[in-house]
C-alpha cells in the first residue's frame, strides 16, 4: 500500500472518531449504549482476528480475558477503591500476563487442539472466578456503586476501539503482520525462513488479550454488576469468532464491519421476536459458517467490487 | 477501498439515525406506558414466565376497570435474555427512549442488583417482585423497594422445625450464585441463633447434576438434615439420588424447586416430606388476603394452574403500585416514590409497608409435600397442619 | 501396545497400529519443533516419555484429594468412610461408561472428518426429549424406546453430515466449530419452543442397590451402565469385525488412500455421523433416566466429551471409553474429599483437559499429534 492510500485510511479512522465523538450529543442514553456496545464488539472481534485471523490460531476461548478484565476492574474499584480508568490498565496487564503464562505452552499445539485448550481454558477461568470467593466473591458477584458513567464509559470504549483498530491497522500492515500471516499460510516454512514463531505468535496472542480485557472492564463499570456466568459467557467468544468470520477474518475492515452489523441485526431483531431471534441467529451462524468461510469482504472480493490487498 | 470503508461508515451512521427515527412515536394522551424486561428466554425464563402470566392478567383487569388513573395501559415487556448486560441496556432504553411511565421489575437477584442502578440513576421507582437477596436494599438505594421475604429468611422455618424435632448438626448446600449463597448465610445465621451445629457448608455449581459425592460428603459429615438453597433441578435430583443411594436424613429442606407443582409430579413419592419454602400459596381460608379469591379463580381460568409464589408476588406488587399511583394521584415518579416508601396496602400477597430501606417486612411460609399437596407447616399461626417429622426412613414407607 | 511398537520397529509398529487402534491416527505428525530437530527413534523414545509423563501426572490428580482430604480431615480411613469411598468410587465409575458412550460419538467424527462437534451434548439433549416425549405421551418405557429412537437419531445424524458436515470436512477447525454451534444453538431454541425451558426428569428405577453393607449405587444408574456397555461393546465389534467398520476405519486413517482403494468415502462419512449421533442419542436416553435436563443441559456433556476424547486420544474408541471412567471417578473424588469440592469438580475437569493436551497431546492412547 502507498503512502498515500495510508494517510486516506487515517484520514477516514479520523473522520469516524469525529463523527462518534459527536455522537452522544446526539443521542438518547440507550442508543448511547447501543453505540458502546457495538464498539465493544468491534474490539472483541478485532483483538480476536490478531491471534485468530492473522495468526490462524482458532482461540475459542477469548472470552477469558474479557471476564478477566472485568473481574480486575470490579475487584480493583470495589474492594480497593481504585479509580476505574486506572483498572482498565491494570486489567490490560493482568490479561496479558495470563496470556504470556498460557500461551507460551499453549499455542504449541495446532488447530482443534488450540480450540479446545482455549475452550477448557475460558471455562477453568470461570470457575476460579467461581471458586475463589476471597478475592472474587463467587457466585455473589460484585455490584460497583451506582454513579453516572453512560458518557465516561462511552468516551472510554471509543478510545479504547480507535487503539485497537489503529494497532490492528500497523500490525496488518507491519513486518510483524506479514510474518504471522506466513505462520498462518504454513508454520514450519515460516520457521525454516528464520522467523521465530513462538515469538510472534506469543506476542500476537498477548496483543489480542489485552484489548478485551480493557473492554471487559469497561463493560463491567457500564453494567455496575458483575458475575461469573455474565462475563465468562461461551457466547461472547462465539461472537467474536462469527462477527470476524462475517466481515471477513485476516483483515481489519472485516471484523469492524462484521461487528457492527450483526450487533445491529441482533438488537433490531431480538426485542421483537424473543425465541424466534435465537434459533435464527443459530441458523445465521451455519449459513454464515457454511457458506462465507471468507465472509463479506471475500464476497466482495470475488465479485470484484474491490481489489484484493486493498482491503486490510 | 475509500468507497467500501465510506459504504461501512455510512451505513453505520445511517443504521444509528434510523434506528431512533423509527422508534419516536407519539403516545395517545389518554395511554399510560408501562413497562419492564423480563426473562423471556435462557435460564430465567421458566420461574420468571409465570411473572409474565401476572403482569398481562394485571394489565387487561386494570384496561377493563379503566385503566391507571382514567388511562388505558399500554405494556412494554421486553426480554432481557436472563442477560444482565443486556437487561441494563434495556431499562435504559425503557426510560430514556421509550419514556415508560411506570416502570416494571426484572426478573432474578443478579439482574435485578445491575438494573437497581440504572433506574436509581433516573429516579424511576419500581417494586422487585422478583429479588430476594437483601444487599440490594443495603447500599442506600431510594428507588427500589421489596415486597417479598429476603433470601435470608427462606430457611428460617426448616431450621426451626429442625430444632424441634431435636436435630443437632445439619449440612447447608447450594448452588453458588447470589441468590440462594445469600439463602444459605441466611440459614446459617438462623442455625447459630437456635444453637444448631453446621457440619458442612458448600456450594455446587450451576447445573450441577450428579451429587452421590457431596450427598455421601454430608452423610460422612455425620449431618442429621440438609438445608440445600435450590432451585428445581438440583433439587429434584438431591431428593432422587437421596433415596437412590439409600441415604437417609431426617429433614430435607428445598428452597424454590419443591414450590413449583413438577416438583411433586415429577419425583412422585420421593418428594414425600420434603420442605419447601413459598413466599406465598393460593390458600385464601388460611392466608385470609383480600381479593385472593378472585385472583386465584381468574389466574386459574386463564392459565389452568393455579398461581405460584412468583405470580401471587407479582400481582401483588403491582396492586401496590396501583395503590400508590392513585395516592400520588400522578405518574410523576418522585410522587410515586415517595407514594411507595410511605403506603400501608394488603394485597392479594399480604401487607406491604416497607422500613426506610425500603424492604418490606413480609413473613413467608414453609411448607411439606404430603401426599403430593404442598402443606403449610410454619410458621404456626398459618401452619395447615403439623410438620411429619422426622422423615420416616425410605426402607419403611 | 507400546513396548510392542518399540520392539517391532518404526515402520512395523506403525502398521501394527494402524490395525489394532481403530482410529489411530497416523496423519503427518505436527509439532515442528521437536519433530525436525531429532530423528524418528527419539520422537519415539519422546513418546514413550510423555506417556509416562502423562501416567505420572494423572496418578497425581487422583492422589491430590486424598492429600487435601487428609490435611482438612474429611478423609478417615474408618470402615464406615471407606464404605463412603467405595459408593462415590462405583457411582463415579458407572457414570463414566455412559459418559464414554456418547463420547465415543464424538471421537467418531472428530477421528473420521476431523471436525469437532460442538453440537454434541444437544444431540444427548434430543435423545434425552425424544425419550421423555416417548414415556410421557406415549407411555413406552425408556429403554425400549431406544428401538425407534436409534434409527431417528441415525437418519438425523446422516440430514446434518448431508447438509452442514460434508461442507466442512477439510475447511478450517473454525468452520466446523461454528457450524456445529449454530446448530446446537438451534437445537437448543427449538427444544425450548417446544418443550418450554422446564426441567424435566423421568422417574425411573429410582431404588438403590446395596452392595455391601455400606456400599451401595442406585438401579437406574446400574440399568444406564449395563446398556452402555452393551452398545459400546456392540459399536466396538461393529467397526472391529464388518466390513463398514473396516472402511471406517480406513477412511480414519486416511481418507485419499481410502478413496483410492475403492471406499465410499462420502458414504462412510454418512454412515460415521450416523452412528455417533445414534451414541449421542442413546446417551442422552441413559442420562434420561438418571437425571433431570433442559433445553440448555446440553453444554455440560458437549464440554465433559471434550475432555474425554482429549484425554482418551482422538479417533480412539478405547481410550474414550477409559477416559470416561477416569474423568468421572476424578471428579467423584474432588467433589468427596476437597472442601467445597463439588464447586471444583469443573476446576478438575478443565484441569485434566489442558495438562492432557500440554504433556501429550495425542492422549493415554492417541499417537503423537500437534
Amino acid at each position: 500500500m502507498t503512502q498515500r492510500e495510508h494517510l486516506r485510511n487515517l484520514a477516514l479512522l479520523g473522520l469516524l472518531a469525529l463523527g462518534l465523538l459527536a455522537l452522544p450529543q446526539g443521542l438518547s442514553v440507550y442508543l448511547t449504549s447501543f453505540a458502546l456496545f457495538t464498539m465493544m464488539y468491534v474490539v472483541l472481534a478485532l483483538s480476536w482476528n490478531i491471534i485468530s485471523g492473522f495468526t490462524g490460531y482458532t482461540s475459542f476461548g477469548h472470552v477469558a480475558f474479557y471476564g478477566i478484565g472485568a473481574y480486575a476492574c470490579a475487584i480493583l474499584v470495589v474492594d480497593h477503591g481504585w479509580s476505574w480508568v486506572t483498572t482498565l490498565f491494570a486489567g490490560a496487564l493482568v490479561a496479558g500476563l495470563v496470556a504470556v503464562a498460557i500461551g507460551y505452552p499453549v499455542l504449541r499445539l495446532k488447530g482443534p487442539y488450540f480450540a479446545i485448550a482455549m475452550l477448557g481454558m475460558a471455562e477453568g477461568t470461570r470457575v476460579v472466578a467461581t471458586v475463589w470467593d476471597g478475592l472474587t466473591h463467587g457466585g455473589l458477584g460484585i455490584s460497583f456503586p451506582s454513579v453516572e458513567n453512560s458518557t465516561s464509559t462511552y468516551y472510554a470504549m471509543l478510545v479504547l476501539m480507535l487503539i485497537t483498530i489503529a494497532v490492528a491497522y500497523l500490525v496488518a500492515h507491519s513486518r510483524f503482520g506479514i510474518r504471522l500471516n506466513a505462520i498462518r499460510e504454513d508454520e514450519v516454512a515460516a520457521e525454516a525462513l528464520g522467523i521465530n514463531v513462538t515469538r510472534y505468535k506469543l506476542l500476537a496472542f498477548v496483543l489480542s488479550a489485552v484489548f478485551p480485557a480493557a473492554a471487559g472492564g469497561i463493560q463491567a463499570y457500564k453494567v455496575l454488576y458483575i458475575e461469573p456466568q455474565a462475563v465468562f459467557f461461551v457466547q461472547i467468544t462465539i461472537a467474536m469468532a462469527l462477527m470476524s468470520m462475517l466481515g471477513g477474518k485476516g483483515t481489519v475492515i472485516g471484523p469492524v464491519i462484521g461487528a457492527v452489523l450483526l450487533y445491529t441485526a441482533q438488537e433490531l431483531t431480538w426485542v421483537n421476536f424473543p425465541t424466534a431471534h435465537l434459533i435464527a441467529y443459530g441458523l445465521f451462524i451455519i449459513v454464515v459458517a457454511r457458506f462465507m468461510p471468507r465472509g463479506l469482504i471475500g464476497f466482495a472480493i470475488d465479485r470484484g467490487w474491490v481489489r484484493k490487498g486493498m482491503v486490510h | 477501498m475509500t468507497q467500501c470503508v465510506l459504504r461501512a461508515v455510512a451505513a453505520l451512521m445511517a443504521l444509528l439515525v434510523l434506528v431512533p427515527a423509527g422508534r419516536a412515536e407519539d403516545r395517545p394522551k389518554n395511554e399510560v406506558l408501562v413497562g419492564g424486561a423480563i426473562s423471556q428466554t435462557g435460564r430465567f425464563a421458566e420461574p420468571a414466565g409465570r411473572q409474565v402470566n401476572a403482569i398481562k392478567m394485571w394489565v387487561d383487569q386494570v384496561n377493563s376497570r379503566g385503566g391507571l388513573l382514567g388511562r388505558k395501559i399500554n405494556l412494554v415487556l421486553l426480554d432481557d435474555k436472563s442477560d444482565t448486560q443486556t437487561a441494563v441496556k434495556l431499562y435504559e432504553k425503557l426510560i430514556t427512549e421509550d419514556k415508560v411511565d411506570v416502570l416494571l421489575a426484572p426478573y432474578s437477584s443478579a439482574i435485578t442488583e445491575a438494573v437497581a442502578n440504572i433506574n436509581e440513576r433516573y429516579k424511576m421507582p419500581f417494586v422487585a417482585y422478583g429479588a430476594a437477596s437483601s444487599p440490594i436494599w443495603e447500599k442506600g438505594r431510594k428507588y427500589i423497594f421489596s415486597i417479598v421475604a429476603i433470601a435470608e429468611d427462606y430457611q428460617k422455618g426448616a431450621v426451626h422445625l429442625a430444632k424441634q424435632i431435636g436435630v443437632k448438626r445439619i449440612a447447608i448446600i447450594g448452588e453458588d450464585s447470589l441468590f440462594p449463597r445469600q439463602s444459605g448465610i441466611g440459614a446459617k445465621q438462623w442455625a447459630d441463633k437456635l444453637g444448631l451445629q453446621v457440619v458442612l457448608q458448600e456450594n455446587y455449581p450451576q447445573k450441577q447434576t450428579d451429587f452421590t459425592a457431596l450427598l455421601q460428603k454430608i452423610k460422612a459429615a455425620g449431618a442429621e438434615a440438609i438445608m440445600s438453597n435450590s432451585y428445581f433441578a438440583d433439587a429434584a435430583a438431591q431428593v432422587r439420588q437421596m433415596r437412590e443411594l439409600n441415604l437417609y436424613f431426617k429433614l430435607f429442606s428445598g428452597t424454590v424447586g419443591p414450590g413449583l407443582p413438577q416438583f411433586a409430579e415429577q419425583l412422585g413419592d420421593s418428594a414425600e416430606y420434603i420442605l419447601g419454602f413459598s413466599q406465598w400459596e393460593p390458600l385464601p381460608d388460611i392466608l385470609k388476603h383480600p381479593g385472593m379469591k378472585e385472583f386465584i379463580a381468574e389466574y386459574e381460568k386463564r392459565y389452568g394452574e393455579k398461581p405460584n409464589y412468583h405470580a401471587g408476588g407479582t400481582y401483588g406488587a403491582l396492586q401496590v403500585t396501583e395503590a400508590a399511583l392513585k395516592q400520588a394521584g400522578s405518574f410523576d415518579s418522585q410522587k410515586l416514590r415517595d407514594a411507595l416508601a410511605s403506603i400501608e396496602t394488603t394485597t392479594v400477597f399480604g401487607r406491604y409497608k416497607v422500613n426506610d430501606k425500603g424492604m418490606n417486612d413480609h413473613e413467608g411460609l414453609t411448607f411439606q409435600i404430603l401426599k403430593g399437596e404442598r402443606r403449610v407447616v410454619f410458621p404456626e399461626q398459618w401452619a395447615e397442619t403439623k410438620a411429619k417429622l422426622p422423615i420416616p426412613e425410605w426402607s419403611k414407607r | 501396545m507400546d513396548d510392542r511398537a518399540e520392539m517391532l520397529g518404526p515402520e512395523k509398529a506403525g502398521r501394527e497400529t494402524a490395525f489394532s487402534r481403530p482410529f489411530a491416527d497416523t496423519a503427518p505428525a505436527v509439532a515442528p519443533a521437536v519433530g525436525r530437530r531429532r530423528g524418528r527413534g527419539w520422537m519415539e523414545r519422546s513418546e514413550v516419555r510423555s506417556l509416562y509423563l502423562l501416567a505420572a501426572f494423572l496418578v497425581a490428580a487422583y492422589a491430590l484429594p486424598f492429600v487435601i482430604g487428609i490435611r482438612y480431615g474429611t478423609v478417615r480411613w474408618d470402615a464406615e468412610w471407606l464404605g463412603y469411598l467405595g459408593t462415590v468410587v462405583l457411582s463415579g465409575f458407572l457414570q463414566g461408561g455412559v459418559y464414554a458412550m456418547f463420547a465415543v460419538g464424538l471421537t467418531m467424527i472428530f477421528g473420521v472428518m476431523r471436525i469437532i462437534n460442538a453440537a454434541h451434548g444437544e444431540w444427548v439433549m434430543m435423545g434425552a426429549y425424544l425419550t421423555w416425549a416417548a414415556f410421557f405421551y406415549l407411555g413406552v418405557d425408556p429403554l425400549l424406546s431406544l428401538v425407534f429412537t436409534l434409527p431417528i437419531a441415525f437418519v438425523f445424524g446422516m440430514v446434518v453430515q448431508k447438509l452442514l458436515l460434508n461442507a466442512v470436512v477439510g475447511q478450517p477447525e473454525l468452520t466446523g466449530l461454528l457450524v456445529t454451534f449454530g446448530l446446537g444453538l438451534t437445537m437448543i431454541y427449538v427444544a425450548e419452543l417446544i418443550f418450554t425451558t422446564d426441567f424435566r426428569t423421568i422417574p425411573y428405577a429410582p431404588h438403590s442397590v446395596q452392595i455391601t453393607d455400606s456400599i451401595a449405587v442406585s438401579q437406574n444408574k446400574l440399568i444406564s451402565f449395563t446398556m452402555a456397555l452393551a452398545i459400546s461393546v456392540g459399536v466396538y465389534f461393529l467397526l472391529k469385525l464388518t466390513r463398514i467398520g473396516k472402511a471406517i476405519r480406513a477412511t480414519a486413517l486416511n481418507a485419499e488412500v481410502a478413496m483410492v482403494c475403492g471406499v465410499n468415502v462420502g458414504l462412510i462419512y454418512l454412515i460415521t455421523t450416523g452412528i455417533a449421533a445414534s451414541l449421542a442419542v442413546a446417551g442422552g436416553a441413559l442420562v434420561s433416566i438418571q437425571f433431570g435436563f433442559n433445553p440448555e443441559t446440553g453444554i455440560i456433556y458437549t464440554l465433559q466429551a471434550f475432555t474425554i476424547i482429549i484425554l482418551g486420544g482422538r479417533g480412539h474408541y478405547l481410550g474414550a471409553l477409559i477416559g470416561g471412567f477416569m474423568l468421572a471417578v476424578l471428579e467423584s473424588l474432588v467433589s468427596l474429599m476437597i472442601p467445597n469440592g463439588t464447586a471444583m469438580v469443573e476446576l478438575a475437569a478443565y484441569g485434566l483437559l489442558i495438562a492432557v493436551l500440554l504433556i501429550r497431546p495425542g492422549g493415554l492412547m492417541g499417537v503423537k499429534e500437534g
